[in-house]
């Protein structure tokens, strides 16, 4: 599986044809595909290309809206 | 746009171009919800539909007071709503709540009507949030929604079996909640 460091993360940021990927515990996810990531922002508070861990605490619902969605890679812990 | 207003809310550690643009998205979803909804209650019909109608028919007319709701509060923070109708459908907070391929099938009607009341719960939840203590016009304005988005899923959800809404409904009045803002 493919390994993102945040830098290459931020690339896909949903914007100019590019995916809009997240991650979340370490796990890289495509959400491109959602109505709710349209231009890669969420809510007008989160954009694609970060991750999510910790928004996703103080966030009203819990990661199984995200867990529905491929998981595209892993997000490098030292990258 | 109510300048001092705009400032309070912004000197209280809010950012309001960011909460303009959730309202207009909320907004979008109340106006786009309640199309939607009309085209999913004329269809339930029969035995079982029947008994859902009336439900529908007051979760529709109840997103759409929301939206005129929202409404002034948008402008009063300084925004706008967008001038394309296709371009408010887009931004919409929550996904389309489509007819079912198969429109008889009341458990999917069910399922599409719940799943956009728990979008919406939880995008005033987050608006709430934001704003707690900060922008007391727009809380009081997103709890209002809540309280009845929230009463909007309880019944939904209990004829998909979830358990009992623990209320009853609305008899004859329509937005308990939200009706000060549309005075």
């Amino acid at each position: 599986m493919r390994r993102f460091s945040k830098e290459e993360l931020r690339h896909y940021n949903g914007l100019d044809g590019m995916p809009a990927y997240v991650a979340y515990q370490g796990k890289v996810y495509d959400v491109s595909g959602s109505f709710l990531w349209q231009q890669g922002l969420h809510q007008a508070t989160h954009a694609a290309g970060s991750d999510l861990t910790a928004a996703l605490k103080q966030a009203p619902h819990g990661a199984e809206l995200l867990l529905r969605f491929p998981i595209v890679g892993i997000l490098d812990p030292n990258g | 746009m109510a300048q001092v207003t705009r400032e309070m809310v912004e000197r209280a550690g809010v950012n309001v171009d960011q909460l303009v643009e959730l309202l207009i998205k909320n907004a979008a979803a109340e106006l786009t919800t309640y199309y939607y909804y009309t085209i999913l209650r004329v269809n339930l019909i029969g035995l079982q539909g029947e008994g859902l109608k009336e439900i529908a028919e007051t979760a529709r007319i109840e997103d759409r007071n929301h939206f005129e709701a929202l409404v002034p509060r948008i402008y009063e923070l300084g925004g706008k709503l967008p001038q394309d109708m296709k371009a408010f459908h887009d931004i919409s907070a929550c996904p389309p709540a489509v007819l079912p391929k198969d429109p008889t099938d009341v458990k999917a009607m069910l399922t599409v009507l719940v799943e956009a009341e728990r979008c919406a719960v939880r995008g005033y939840t987050h608006i709430c949030n934001l704003t707690a203590g900060k922008d007391h016009r727009t809380y009081d304005l997103a709890l209002a929604i809540l309280n009845e988005e929230i009463e909007h899923e309880s019944w939904f959800s209990e004829f998909l079996g979830e358990g009992p809404s623990g209320h009853f409904l609305r008899r004859g009045e329509t937005s308990p909640f939200v009706s000060k803002f549309l005075k």
